[in-house]
């Protein structure tokens, strides 16, 4: 292994599992950080991935609104090669049930119906963002170069696929590294 | 059948003629991948899961209905194949809600394993968000059309296993859907819920209630053993995980019924929520109150040493318990016998295994309502009907078989019945305890081509009878009585103990439990261990499951230790 390699995350319409089992690979995180050098993530004070551009960008969870589908584009166009980490990134996962309802209805229910809910009403403001008439995967709005299904993928699976990047493979999921949902969990 | 010489992989294959490709790989070790197939039910060719090329043939083929020929040359998983398996595996994708992260069948899912094995890692294709109906109207299981992938293999077990023909199809192409009868609610439907279906769907369209999400093939314990909620004695295979029942299985190729089981045997026992008898009572001061072992057996070995005693067993149980039961009443010098009536032997042709009812030309049904009471038996005559055997009912009341047979008649025009079967090579008599006498002399003219099966309410009736137990009711004369066994509740039955001191053996609180002077708590069918003998009179193990709680002991050792106290 050469030069360190520059890695930026940013988690989308999510649960934040998938960066916990990020961080699941535990002690070997350390090893990690000798031939990577983290750049933006959620937890990082740097928060969108830099101008210059890193070489591999990570996103998790799926495109639910204006924000998630910039954010996507911008860790598109801001790295090397794109991971979607997780069911949720690569297919809409859980949040895809929305689909099933317009827009109205699912706010509808979220601020005015649900059961806690006394006198409410739906937010607007120029700060909010709308939502996009469906949720989809990063897949389906940008080009992705590896998807990491999974929900979350194990911390053995991304473990796999960062190190076979490191080694200069593209990584070719099969065995008990390609599980969907909680499957193996 | 003559042998069929082929190479499959590069490899030498022997295989008989009739078989399939599939079938030929399968002998020799070489897995093909399926999904619609399933070797219970007839095959389909309609997932294109199993395609294989063979040289010089046009296109794929189905490997699970193309028959083997001499010289073929079968390549399983060449680039064509497996591009196809891909192709075929998107469009699955694509087609409903194949999100595996909120599907109870992840993990054991073969449309999933599929998919894993192909290196599927994310949708090839945008899928529809059509809002599919889910069917809860039953109470054991679930039908969720958004994960069903229209394998047919519900439907084919409908129609082939259970022979009830309530799935079917309904709509074309993309709109296809899994109906019950003409479209109505499945509980609504002429469903039996036997559940067969159930056990053969690959996918989470299919959902047990009670083990759903309750733990995957991995993490459960499969336990076999046989029956005992009717005279039949099907096999089954009892699914639990921590101590607790999730699910019963039939078992394929099992005998008598080959895998098929009913309502009372898959699904009916796992929601009995009866009170249980979970330690030894006796009588004092008027009242029932909790006792140890020894108390109470100390109290009922006194009682059997003075006076007349009479035994009455309800054969919900095992042969080691009713030989033990025998041995006691024996010692004690009194009566023992059986408290359920029992359909005799007819005294000519031969007994008659589930099986043959399935190779009948004509099956008649004298008295006997299979359909309620041992539903295995009932869904093997249609299935009997189904393959072209005459069915002929007899009875003066109602039989829910007469719905779907060739004939009903009353007792009085049993002659119609003989005559109609007169011509038949195989003829199968099925007769309640009631039937026998009536019909007996009429059918005697059929001679070797009739066989016979009695149906007989008590569970474990052939055990029994193979112990010399009769049946009998209280005789009087006993100055006390000693019941065993679960039994339907009958005030009739408390009427005659006539207030004699009784003790009772049994799993459950009722009435005859809560008169009794002593009560003696029993195991529950899935912690005896033991033997019965089915319905084909073959003795068969039943396995003990869970352990039985604290403070209940198996009845034969029960009974064993009271015969050593009256050395």
């Amino acid at each position: 292994m050469g030069e360190k390699i520059t890695l930026a995350s940013q988690w989308l319409e999510s649960c934040a599992g998938c960066h916990m089992s990020l961080l699941d690979i535990d002690a070997k995180i350390v090893e990690l950080l000798k031939y990577v050098e983290l750049s933006s993530t959620p937890i990082t004070d740097l928060k969108h991935p830099p101008k210059e551009g890193v070489d591999v960008g990570i996103l998790s969870g799926g495109i639910g609104n204006e924000d998630e589908l910039e954010e996507a584009k911008l860790m598109r166009e801001r790295c090397k090669i794109l991971i979607a980490m997780g069911d949720c990134a690569v297919t809409g996962g859980v949040c895809t049930m929305r689909n099933f309802f317009t827009k109205e209805e699912v706010l509808r229910r979220a601020y005015i119906e649900s059961e806690s809910t006394v006198d409410g009403e739906i937010p607007v403001h120029e700060d909010l963002t709308p939502l996009t008439d469906m949720v989809t995967g990063v897949g389906d709005v940008v080009p992705v170069d590896i998807y990491l299904p999974g929900c979350p993928p194990s911390a053995e699976a991304i473990w796999f696929v960062l190190s076979e990047l490191l080694e200069g493979r593209m990584p070719k999921l099969e065995g008990k590294v390609l599980k969907y949902g909680m499957d193996g969990g | 059948m003559s042998e069929v010489q082929l190479t499959i992989n590069g490899q030498k294959v022997v295989a008989q003629s009739g078989q399939t490709i599939l079938e030929a790989a399968q002998a020799a070790d070489i897995d093909i991948p399926t999904l619609c197939y399933h070797p219970a039910l007839t095959a389909w060719g309609a997932c294109r899961m199993c395609l294989v090329e063979v040289k010089g043939m046009r296109g794929l083929q189905t490997s699970c209905t193309c028959p083997v020929a001499d010289g073929m040359d079968v390549q399983t998983e060449s680039d064509a194949a497996v591009e196809v398996r891909k192709f075929v595996l998107e469009l699955l994708f694509a087609e409903r809600n194949h999100y595996c992260m909120f599907c109870q069948m992840s993990g054991d899912c073969e449309l999933q394993d599929m998919a894993y094995r192909y290196g599927l890692d994310h949708f090839t294709y945008p899928r529809p968000y059509d809002k599919l109906p889910i069917d809860a109207s039953r109470k054991y299981f679930i039908m969720d059309q958004n994960r069903c992938i229209l394998c047919m293999r519900c439907v084919r077990a409908c129609s082939e296993i259970a022979a009830n023909h309530t799935l079917n199809v309904r709509e074309r192409g993309s709109k296809s859907m899994i109906m019950a009868d003409l479209n109505v609610p499945f509980g609504d439907s002429t469903c039996t819920e036997c559940g067969t279906c159930l056990q053969v769907c690959p996918t989470g369209a299919l959902i047990d209630a009670r083990s759903a999400y309750g733990g995957r093939e991995k993490d459960v314990t499969h336990t076999e053993t046989t029956c005992m909620q009717c005279s039949i004695g099907c096999a089954l295979d009892v699914v639990t995980r921590y101590n607790r029942l999730l699910r019963v299985d039939g078992v394929w190729d099992s005998e008598p019924s080959g895998g098929l089981l009913c309502v009372d045997g898959r699904f009916k026992p796992l929601y009995d929520n009866r009170k249980r008898v979970t330690a030894p009572m006796v009588r004092r001061d008027g009242k029932l109150v909790e006792s140890g072992w020894d108390e109470a057996l100390g109290a009922v070995a006194e009682q059997l040493k003075s006076g007349t005693s009479q035994g009455l067993a309800a054969c919900a149980t095992t042969n080691e318990t009713l030989d033990a039961f025998t041995k006691l009443f024996s010692k004690v010098n009194g009566e023992a016998g059986l408290l359920e009536p029992v359909a005799p032997a007819l005294g000519y042709g031969t007994a008659a295994k589930l099986s043959d009812i399935l190779e009948a030309d004509f099956v008649v049904v004298a008295g006997a309502q299979p359909l309620d009471y041992q539903r295995v038996v009932g869904y093997f005559i249609h299935r009997a009907g189904d393959n072209g055997a005459q069915i002929a009912v007899i009875t003066d009341s109602q039989n829910k078989l007469s719905e779907r047979a060739d004939m009903t008649v009353s007792y009085a025009d049993t002659d119609k019945v003989v005559k109609a079967a007169a011509d038949a090579e195989k003829v199968v008599l099925v007769y309640s305890v009631g039937a026998k006498g009536k019909i007996e002399a009429a059918f005697r003219e059929l001679g070797d081509n009739l066989s016979y099966l009695a149906l007989s309410p008590g569970r474990n009736q052939k055990g029994a009878t193979a112990e010399g137990l009769k049946p009998a009711e209280p005789n009087g004369a006993a100055t006390q009585y000693f019941l065993m066994g679960e039994q339907a509740e009958d005030p009739a039955l408390l009427e005659k103990l006539n207030g004699a001191f009784t003790v009772v053996q049994a799993s459950y609180i009722s009435p005859l439990v809560e008169r009794a002077d002593v009560v003696l708590p029993a195991p529950v069918w899935y912690e005896r261990a033991g033997h019965v003998t089915n319905i084909e009179g073959d003795v068969k193990a039943v396995n003990q499951v869970l352990p039985m709680p604290e403070g209940v002991r198996d009845d034969a050792v029960v009974l064993a230790a009271l015969i050593d106290l009256l050395q």
